[in-house]
């Protein structure tokens, strides 16, 4: 039976690198870049025409587009609306190269951890960047002690806020990266078990690969939307400091 | 789109949210612990086990946290 990690493995198709930096050219760059040329075809062709009444392609760009403002102003409100070209851009990419990742022959981008980490990581520093400019030096105590704590369980309470934030950016991009990783690695078991079975019993994890296949699409949104709710979540928490104890309005 | 208007895709959401926030501080919680050990002091294996546990606690709260959101959501 073939390895079902397999598809992950990258190959470089070109050798190529910058000061010692390695920046060859292998299938999950191909894909980012297919990832970025769709979405930015799309949306530029969708905004074009600017009709009263939509066409298709109008109509699924302004979904988007409604779909996007509509998780930051739950989440952040209207101040929030000054990072919706992040958000948007996060949203879109993560989305597309989970959806792409899905065709049979292609790569899944996100399903490599450095990708997600680098979201992950650029998401929370720009959240403690925010905090700090908004609040001043009162920020880095004001996400450590939530706010009522007694005195005396300070000496606690720090240390487990302090891993809680740290853990943040960690359970952001290990989310993301294992429930992709994971999904495509029981397809393709599924689809080696299908090969190996042949046509007497092999029909059945065969028709199993095609619902798990449906059941990733849904997962593909469900990861893209997680993602980018907590972006916002993060954001927002930087904006009004213990604001995740209560609710935004 | 399924996210927000699916019931069952939106509840997978906040399963699969739950579950990665308390694994992911127990990993920061105890790597933090192993790298005190290591670098820092020659504990050895004391740094893991405190870290072990404040990531624990801290896994917890997180999630507690959430949940905590997420009850608000749901009388909105």
């Amino acid at each position: 039976m073939e390895n079902p990690l397999h598809p992950f493995e990258l190959h470089n198709f070109i050798q190529f690198s910058l000061f010692g930096l390695d920046l060859s050219i292998n299938k999950a760059v191909v894909m980012m870049w297919i990832v970025v040329g769709l979405v930015a075809w799309l949306l530029v062709s969708a905004g074009r025409q600017r009709r009263l009444v939509p066409n298709k392609l109008q109509s699924l760009g302004e979904l988007l587009v409604e779909f996007i403002r509509g998780i930051i102003l739950d989440t952040m409100g209207q101040e929030g609306m000054r990072f919706f070209p992040l958000i948007a851009t996060l949203f879109l990419f993560i989305l597309f190269c989970n959806l792409l990742g899905l065709i049979p022959g292609t790569y899944t981008v996100t399903s490599q951890i450095v990708v997600t980490a680098v979201f992950a990581v650029t998401v929370y520093g720009l959240s403690l960047v925010m905090g700090l400019l908004l609040h001043g030096v009162k920020f880095i105590p004001g996400i450590l002690v939530p706010p009522g704590t007694p005195w005396w369980l300070i000496p606690l309470m720090v240390p487990i806020e302090f891993v809680s934030q740290v853990a943040r950016p960690v359970s952001l991009a290990v989310r993301l990266f294992a429930n992709m990783t994971a999904g495509h690695t029981i397809l393709g078991v599924l689809f080696g078990l299908a090969i190996s079975g042949g046509l007497l019993i092999g029909w059945l994890p065969f028709a199993f690969t095609i619902a798990m296949n449906g059941l990733e699409v849904g997962i593909a949104f469900i990861q893209a939307y997680i993602f980018t709710v907590l972006t916002c979540v993060y954001l927002g928490d930087a904006f009004h400091l213990h604001g995740s104890e209560g609710h935004a309005p | 789109m399924p996210p927000s208007s699916d019931p069952f895709y939106a509840g997978l959401g906040q399963a699969v949210r739950i579950g990665t926030e308390l694994l992911a501080a127990l990993i920061v919680g105890g790597g933090l612990g192993w790298l005190a050990d290591t670098y820092l002091f020659a504990s050895s294996p004391w740094g893991m086990v405190i870290g072990l546990v404040v990531g624990a606690m801290a896994g917890v709260r997180n999630a507690y946290r959430f949940a905590q959101r997420w009850s608000t959501d749901g009388t909105k």
